[in-house]
């Protein structure tokens, strides 16, 4: 159905890139036959023409009329937003199950890609990229258009973009269960894949900038300039972090251009700030759109949010080497990551306060509507985990939570209650009118994810916090002869009961997760307004202008 | 109407060089230090290269995801000093593509794992955590001492290593699969090769209790066995400082 | 290109190019002239925005 709103060089375009796709799997399946590589090659086969299958089946559809021009593209949009869930549901759910793999380590039926480590990247990479990726991939669209006033440049690289990034991913998470990774936390995928992201990204950009030129105002809403950040310097990030050398053209291992002090300081560089410009940038922009379109109130402060952007920009950059406090990183570096730290509390909360101020005359919503309270309530865990972050880029504070569970409890709080709670307010808040429906399928079930979403939330991080606290505590505490007064293995006994609390509160999430994808499709699937067709598009609101020709 | 555009995307444009500027500025000049720091890292003159056998046995700890739980970065604190021993330097992980230095401990640090415990116990350890430490919470990885190492295209990762920096001789490569047999097959004629080229202190040994066709797990129990030993100057390093 | 210099640099370049910025972006969010355009841009996501100009 996605195809006959393609016109017909658009279906020959589409087409090509899919058999080119396909020719690049074949490539590597022949170049890779004695490794892993080879697998890889025949799964991106696979996909090249899965995809070359669909637009055939719709090749020969009628032509999509001219009409289609005076609403948004919004097709890509519903795809990702359907990626987004699967993702969730998929990559929540190992995470679940390797959080009880630390209650109970013989889940792992004797067998290598069951194991904590090999799995444990497939939730990470899989909620990062597969969820907060294809979310943000989909709603910068529906953002930059609707800001923009302007419908995407073509059909074609929008499709492009989302399941290149899709096919990444898909490539990440199944090398990670075959063994296939570079080991660089949160850049594990190997050199072929990072060589696809980076032409997928290429496009991603050149589309945003494309559609930004059709705008009408000439001032750029703040939203694209945080989407627009993220998509920029991850490229930056990505392309530096992953240098590397291909053991041959036929193998999938490769060996980083860094080594030792550098490479730690080029991975924490890239990992803190993929935390800013993926986990933080990109889901500022959703909220700085949805959160005052929900609200029916303009942004509190325009001018706070601009400031706070560049404040953003520019100090995360510096941030990263509080990873490595206390280690052979030379001490400067870890005094200036430690001060940036401590500096980027400012622009951090001058964004939570403008978001919580933007409420403000709108609080009546907030208790009745539970998206919003979603927007709301991440706006709120973003000051709590900014705040605790640069606390724990303190040296001293960091020489007691590092290497602790204290930091999975501070990601999570981040993950959970920022970067997921925005992103389901936005989805919840955009899903009714771009399936034209009227509201979503079940309030309540909004309301009940809401709340087992936050139970899960506060539950994991909690236990975290405990558990962190007490591992940090144990490790250092001597007895009163001057030795230490804990082994190791003690430190692990006293984990067990916060693990198996951790694994519980993040069934709780995901149960949130599963209820939500199951009202969005509810909402889907609803025949109520759909005979009226998708209000945006209808004919009847068509404006009889043309797109000038380029 | 060109003009109009015109001004348009220069707009956009301007703002893409500004984040540019701001961004890229700010971390090229954080990270530039970095790469001159081998002046000011200590020296290790004794320092040895990684053996094929260990190699393919540390691309095997990565493989594995072992990084995620084990951290191999001793920091400068009293406690992580007195638990796992002298802190870690820069030069020891100079030959690391990448640096396995971690970010959590739900198991022990290993920078200094090396000659700790004997390899029969790393191998009962590795096949079941629990009958050594039955509080442990790894995994199995009985699977690796079933697996045969691949070692035909060693060569090819050592020439791989030799681009990114580390001093690999044309020697080694071409004698890396001999090598990674020999390492764990002392009693057979190509053990006496690995001991030359990489060094007296290297350790040959048969891992698994057995000789032959080495397996992944004689190659993690090689590599788990030299981490820390690459080089003394870390301990020479503590005793000067105890002086 | 020694490491002292470099490091000299960093810390001296590094932190005029954080003043200079924030100077930079102060003056461009509070230069009079911006303001209309930025509360156009607030208030333009609240309203009508539901088919493209063109």
């Amino acid at each position: 159905m996605y195809v006959a709103q393609l016109t017909l060089p658009e279906r020959r375009a589409a087409l090509a890139l899919a058999c080119l796709v396909a020719g690049l799997g074949l490539t590597m399946a022949v170049l890779g036959r004695d490794d892993l590589l080879g697998t890889h090659g025949a799964l991106v086969i696979a996909c090249g023409v899965v995809v070359a299958i669909v637009v055939m089946r719709g090749f020969y559809a009628p032509s999509p009329s001219p009409e289609r021009l005076s609403s948004y593209y919004d097709d890509p949009t519903r795809a990702g937003i359907v990626f987004a869930m699967i993702w969730a549901i998929v990559a929540m759910a190992v995470g679940d199950w390797v959080a009880w793999l630390l209650v109970s380590p013989d889940l792992t039926f004797d067998a290598a890609w069951s194991s904590f480590g090999r799995l444990r990247p497939v939730h990470t990479s899989g909620v990062i990229f597969g969820f907060g990726g294809n979310a943000l991939i989909a709603t910068s669209f529906y953002v930059v258009q609707r800001t923009s006033r302007a419908r995407l440049p073509d059909q074609v690289s929008p499709w492009f973009v989302l399941l290149g990034f899709n096919l990444f991913c898909i490539l990440a998470a199944s090398g990670y269960l075959m063994g296939i990774t570079q080991s660089k936390e949160y850049a594990e995928p190997e050199w072929y894949a990072d060589i696809w992201l980076v032409i997928v990204w290429v496009a991603y950009f050149g589309l945003y900038l494309r559609t930004l030129a059709r705008r009408k105002e000439p001032h750029i809403y703040v939203s694209n300039w945080y989407y627009l950040a993220f998509i920029l310097v991850v490229a930056v990030l990505h392309i530096v972090n992953n240098l590397a050398v291909p053991v041959s053209l036929g193998h999938a291992k490769s060996y980083s251009a860094f080594a030792g002090v550098q490479d730690a300081m080029t991975e924490w560089w890239y990992g803190h700030n993929a935390v800013a410009f993926f986990l933080t940038s990109g889901f500022l922009g959703m909220m700085y759109y949805f959160m005052p379109k929900r609200a029916g109130r303009p942004i509190f402060s325009y001018r706070l949010s601009i400031i706070s952007f560049w404040g953003i920009t520019f100090m995360y950059m510096w941030a990263g080497s509080h990873h490595l406090h206390y280690t052979a990183l030379p001490q400067w570096v870890q005094t200036l990551g430690m001060t940036f730290s401590l500096m980027l509390l400012v622009p951090s909360w001058a964004s939570a306060t403008n978001a919580l101020l933007t409420l403000n005359g709108a609080w009546h919503k907030v208790r009745d509507d539970a998206t919003l309270r979603f927007m709301m309530t991440a706006a709120v865990f973003y000051g709590l985990t900014t705040f605790e972050g640069s606390f724990m880029a303190i040296r001293p504070v960091n020489s007691l939570s590092h290497y602790t569970d204290w930091t999975i409890g501070h990601v999570h709080a981040g993950a959970l209650g920022w970067v997921a709670l925005i992103t389901f307010g936005s989805l919840y808040s955009i899903v009714p009118s771009l399936w034209g429906k009227r509201a979503m399928y079940s309030p309540r079930l909004v309301e009940v994810h809401y709340w087992l979403a936050i139970a899960g939330t506060l539950v994991y991080v909690i236990s975290m916090w405990n558990s962190g606290i007490v591992q940090g505590l144990m490790w250092r505490t001597y007895n009163d002869s001057g030795t230490l007064a804990y082994s190791f293995v003690d430190s692990l006994v006293a984990m067990h009961p916060y693990y198996v609390m951790r694994a519980v509160g993040g069934l709780l999430f995901l149960i949130g997760t599963v209820v939500g994808a199951y009202n969005i499709w509810r909402t889907m699937r609803t025949p109520a307004l759909a005979e009226i067709g998708d209000f945006a598009e209808a004919p009847a609101r068509a404006a009889p202008t043309l797109a000038a020709a380029e | 109407m060109f003009g109009f555009h015109y001004r348009l995307e220069r707009h956009a444009l301007r703002f893409v060089i500004a984040v540019i500027l701001v961004a890229g500025i700010g971390g090229f000049v954080e990270i530039a230090p970095l790469f001159t720091i081998s002046e000011t890292v200590e020296a290790a003159p004794d320092m040895r290269l990684y053996t094929p056998l260990e190699v393919a046995g540390r691309n095997i700890y990565m493989r594995e995801g072992c990084y995620a739980c084990h951290s191999q970065m001793i920091r400068t604190l009293r406690d992580d000093v007195e638990r796992y021993g002298p802190y870690s330097l820069a030069v020891e992980s100079k030959y690391d593509h990448p640096m396995l230095w971690g970010s959590k401990r739900t198991g022990p640090d290993l920078a200094r794992i090396g000659g700790k415990y004997s390899d029969e116990w790393q191998v009962a350890h590795l096949q079941d955590p629990r009958a050594v430490v039955p509080e442990s919470k790894m995994p199995s990885y009985a699977f690796l001492g079933r697996t045969p190492l691949k070692t035909s295209d060693l060569g090819l990762h050592l020439k791989a290593l030799r681009k990114v920096g580390v001093p690999y001789t044309g020697e080694m490569v071409a004698n890396a699969p001999a090598d990674a047999y020999g390492q764990a097959a002392p009693d057979s004629p190509y053990a006496a090769g690995v001991a030359q080229r990489y060094g007296e202190a290297t350790q040959v040994r048969a891992f698994m209790g057995r000789q032959g066709d080495p397996t992944e797990m004689d190659a993690l129990v090689a590599y788990l066995q030299v981490l820390g030993r690459l080089t003394d100057v870390a301990k020479a390093q503590q005793a000067q400082a105890a002086e | 290109m020694t490491h002292d210099f470099l490091v000299w640099f960093s810390k001296s370049f590094g932190l005029f190019w954080l003043m200079a910025m924030a100077a930079g972006v102060l003056v461009y969010t509070y230069w009079p002239s911006n303001q209309s355009r930025f509360q156009q841009a607030a208030r333009a996501v609240v309203d009508d925005e539901d088919k493209p100009w063109r």
